[in-house]
């Protein structure tokens, strides 16, 4: 437990931004109109696979138009 | 004037879909998560357990030059991946949807079009790339040992240059195809084709645009810059100029075709 802590400052970084790209990625489903594919799925996508969630949701997910 | 405001109106529309928050947070990831991983990776088997008793591993200590060279093997793999992705909708999508004929019939020269747009690209994984590597090298400095900055800033400008180029490739598939998914599987396609002919002649041909990180690797270890290197970061920024060319000529081709 101590090392985990010991170690707390230098991680909460990636913590922080894979937060970010979460927050951001679920308030973009939530404003967008339509989605590639049914929204609920995003959702738990953007919650449950990290970092990757997001990115895969802002490539491919967004409609452009 | 025109080409100005292709240019804003491109940044722009990079804002309002969030590119600005989101690929520079991408590629500070992408950035730290290589040598960060090391540093704590005997920390972590440590504290996971499940090491048969006495178990020694072994962890070669990792000087930072290695270290940071960590970063540029992330973003070769996942970075141009990124690029492609973000940049394979950026003319073919307006060319689908209809929107690149209204600009193209006003008078709007056709590279002023593509570079306004290039260059908006260019700019955005410019200053995520500058993130991505400032934080990455912060860490290097803070883990594993001081490097210089003469050093960082020869890997920095070299490895942009490859950036440059993988960005033009991906703006090169906009104007032949229309469709987003066939410019990123052609774009993604060039690249590993290029790394895989790279590796083939790498004795004979020292100057693919893909030997720069490996060019790269020897100047963060002797301090030099190689003439090599010179000659593979000239014949890259050449490819992407003659890939710029004619990136007007094919989208001239393909508007009129139509």
């Amino acid at each position: 437990m101590e090392e985990i802590t010991s170690m707390l400052p230098i991680i909460a970084p990636l913590i922080v931004i894979q937060l970010v790209l979460m927050i951001i990625a679920l308030i973009s489903l939530i404003k967008a109109e339509r989605t590639n594919g049914h929204k609920a799925l995003w959702a738990v996508l953007i919650i449950c696979l990290g970092y990757i969630g997001p990115i895969l949701f802002f490539i491919i997910g967004r409609r452009q138009d | 004037m025109q080409w100005m405001t292709i240019f804003k109106k491109e940044l722009l529309g990079d804002w309002r879909s969030m590119k600005w928050i989101w690929v520079p947070l991408v590629f500070i990831l992408l950035c730290i998560m290589d040598p960060l991983m090391t540093y704590f990776m005997p920390r972590i088997l440590d504290s996971v357990g499940g090491m048969p008793e006495g178990a020694v591993i072994e962890f070669p200590e990792v000087p930072p030059t290695e270290a940071i060279m960590m970063s540029l093997t992330e973003l070769s793999m996942f970075g141009s991946l990124l690029i492609a992705a973000i940049t394979m909708s950026v003319i073919a999508g307006e060319r689908k949807s209809g929107v690149a004929e209204l600009i193209l019939v006003k008078p709007v020269n056709y590279f002023s079009y593509i570079t306004s747009k290039w260059a908006a690209k260019l700019f955005l994984i410019f200053i995520s790339y500058s993130l991505g590597m400032l934080a990455s090298w912060y860490y290097v400095d803070l883990l594993f040992g001081g490097l210089s900055a003469e050093r960082f800033f020869g890997l920095f400008i070299f490895y942009f240059i490859w950036l440059i180029f993988t960005v033009t490739v991906a703006i090169f598939y906009n104007t032949i195809f229309k469709r987003p998914g066939i410019v990123l599987a052609a774009s993604v396609g060039t690249y590993i084709a290029l790394s895989i002919l790279a590796q083939v002649f790498a004795n004979r041909s020292p100057w693919f645009p893909n030997n720069i990180s490996s060019h790269i690797r020897s100047l963060m270890a002797s301090g030099e810059v190689s003439s090599d290197l010179w000659i593979a970061a000239g014949v890259t920024v050449g490819i992407s100029i003659i890939l710029l060319i004619a990136s007007n000529f094919s989208l001239r081709k393909a508007e009129l075709a139509e």
